[in-house]
């Protein structure tokens, strides 16, 4: 877990107002945390409609997990990556999430591409983490391949690639599920959500006070480099130390799309932005431009970040002040 | 520019059009339709931010760009939330039984008819518990789906039964053990056996197998599923979760007449069709 929400570390007893759940779901924990009364229920009632809530909000996760996985075969978008050339009708879920995907990979100039799927099978992030059945794709993939290469048509809702390529979704897809959740829980204030360094924290903790959020230090085990305090916004951090390549011990999780290796110039990112979808796609995107562009990029962007640079050096935004 | 001034601009540009228009016969005209054209297309520009309300306006720095992500973003979660269909009732009983080893019980009782217009609400816990075993069989989907019976239950791979009734194993490799016969009596109309039938939609095509016992549909999974999409919008892997269980709904309604499932209407049909042949050389 990248960031750490303070609170969960002394979890009290959930309070008979309060519901915490956690599953085990794309490859992390995700754990939804709602607080206090829902308006205009009470009681037995108002616990039951508060439980559904949460098991619909944990719903999503399974379903975007579904459509999104590149560790199963079977799944949309690995199903996509068997047709090329051909427009292939998908999805609500496939294509909102790869519309938006390529749309920051457009913002990004390519520092952020989802088409790095099958660079990223082929340096051994391939192993479903439930069963730990690895998967093995059959690619012609002569040439290098990007963002340009996926064509959309919002009108009949399809997407062509043009050429052989694997969409690895996993930066939107976790985030786009946390929003979707959010949206579950609309009727309540106070919630938190977590899943895996994907936060979206809403109202107050049980407390009363903003959520308090620890950001972990990239290189000391269960210390905190900062921590923050954020009311109704996604906070998302990835970090260098996560899901080390199997082929690579120096590799991670986070590819340079336009070299084909792991970026190395960062060793965390923090994004606060408001929705958790474009924080986790932003946090991607300024682990592979660095420090100096990736703050850069926040300010243009309009969304508030900490970087880390491998020497444990800070870079903020100017806005990023206010949520200490 | 915020929307607020676009509007504006679009207003004044409109008015100044429509009265160079009028003022102005011999070249006014053209100009000034040209303005209002101007106009409306800035209003329309407009237009799109208002459904974004609810995207909290920053101050910072922004720039287009970010309002464009941003905006985005929000959008694509709306679009989703749309499409995808509200469920009522717990999906708890799915993610416990994810973990089908932890689970004990081998005895399944199916015996129970559940209500048959909500497959979600009281139902849910038995059915969720039959499903646990089969939930080995389900998450591997069959590479090369043979159309042949595998003499395979689900109750297999655990020991457990599947219920009293389900002599007849249907073949069915893609569905998990569908709700058992209910307890009223249907129309004997069918003859007892397998049957099998194909229904097409443009996603593509869905072979349902239909189990006849006693005159009765006893058992409807699909066996293959060729479309594009997952047939777990219409026959969940792990049923019993609230979500739309169309083979259920063959059993407890004896017929096809199912539920079309919002954001799966294509394979709803394409199941139903399936049914509908299946079921047409029962009666043959």
């Amino acid at each position: 877990m990248h960031s750490l929400m303070r609170s969960s570390q002394h979890y009290p007893k959930p309070q008979s107002n309060e519901v915490v759940r956690t599953v085990a779901l794309m490859g992390t924990f995700v754990t939804v945390h709602v607080v206090g009364d829902m308006a205009g229920h009470k009681g037995e009632t108002e616990r039951t409609e508060r439980e559904l809530a949460v098991e619909r909000a944990l719903d999503w996760f399974y379903k975007i997990e579904e459509c999104c996985t590149r560790f199963e075969a079977s799944s949309e978008v690995m199903q996509l990556a068997t047709r090329v050339g051909v427009r292939v009708p998908v999805s609500t879920i496939l294509f909102e999430a790869v519309q938006f995907a390529l749309a920051v990979a457009e913002a990004t100039e390519g520092a952020f591409d989802p088409t790095v799927g099958y660079a990223m099978e082929s340096l051994g992030f391939n192993r479903e983490y439930r069963t730990g059945q690895t998967i093995r794709t059959a690619l012609d993939s002569s040439g290098s391949v990007s963002y340009r290469d996926v064509r959309l048509d919002a009108e009949r809702q399809t997407i062509t690639l043009l050429r052989p390529l694997i969409l690895d979704l996993g930066a939107v897809a976790k985030g786009l599920a946390v929003d979707l959740a959010v949206r579950e829980l609309q009727s309540f204030e106070n919630f938190a959500i977590n899943a895996g360094g994907d936060l979206y924290l809403a109202g107050c903790n049980p407390n009363g006070e903003p959520w308090s959020i620890g950001i972990r230090h990239p290189r000391r085990d269960n210390e905190l480099i900062d921590s923050i305090r954020v009311s109704n916004r996604a906070v998302c951090t990835s970090g260098d130390y996560e899901k080390r390549a199997a082929a690579d011990e120096q590799g991670h999780h986070i590819l340079d799309p336009r070299t084909g290796s792991s970026a190395n110039a960062v060793a965390s990112v923090t994004v606060i932005a408001p929705t958790a979808m474009l924080a986790d796609a932003l946090a991607t995107a300024a682990f592979v431009l660095g420090p100096s562009d990736g703050i850069r990029l926040f300010h243009r962007l309009g969304v508030d970040g900490l970087i880390i640079s491998p020497t444990l050096e800070l870079y903020a935004t100017r806005g990023f002040s206010e949520y200490h | 520019m915020d929307k607020s001034t676009l509007l504006l601009a679009a207003i004044i540009l409109a008015v100044f059009g429509a009265s160079v228009a009028a003022g102005h016969p011999h070249w006014g005209t053209f100009t000034g339709i040209a303005i209002i054209l101007l106009a409306a297309g800035l209003g329309a520009g407009t237009l799109p931010l208002r459904s974004q309300d609810f995207v909290e306006e920053r101050t910072s720095p922004t720039q287009r760009i970010s309002n464009g992500l941003i905006t985005l973003s929000s959008a694509a979660i709306v679009a989703i939330y749309a499409a995808g269909y509200h469920r009522t009732s717990p999906a708890a009983h799915r993610f416990d039984s994810q973990i089908p080893q932890q689970r004990t019980s081998a005895t399944i009782a199916i015996a129970t008819p559940p209500p048959a217009a909500n497959p979600g609400s009281a139902a849910a816990p038995p059915v969720s518990s039959s499903a646990a075993p089969a939930i080995k069989k389900n998450t591997k989907r069959p590479s090369t789906p043979s159309r042949k019976a595998a003499p395979s239950s689900a109750s297999d791979s655990t020991g457990s039964s599947v219920s009293s009734t389900s002599a007849p194993s249907p073949g069915s490799t893609t569905n998990p053990p569908a709700v058992a016969a209910p307890a009223v009596p249907a129309k004997s109309a069918y003859k007892d056996g397998v049957y099998l039938g194909w229904g097409s939609c443009r996603h593509g095509d869905i072979e349902a197998s239909v189990t006849i016992q006693d005159g009765k549909i006893a058992l409807v999974a699909i066996s293959q599923c060729l479309t594009r999409y997952s047939c777990g919008w219409i026959a969940p892997k792990i049923p019993g979760a609230g979500l739309p269980d169309l083979p259920s709904q063959v059993v407890e309604r004896q017929g096809p007449k199912v539920d079309y499932v919002s954001g799966a209407t294509e394979s709803s049909y394409a199941f139903a069709d399936a049914v509908v042949a299946a079921l047409s050389k029962a009666t043959e």
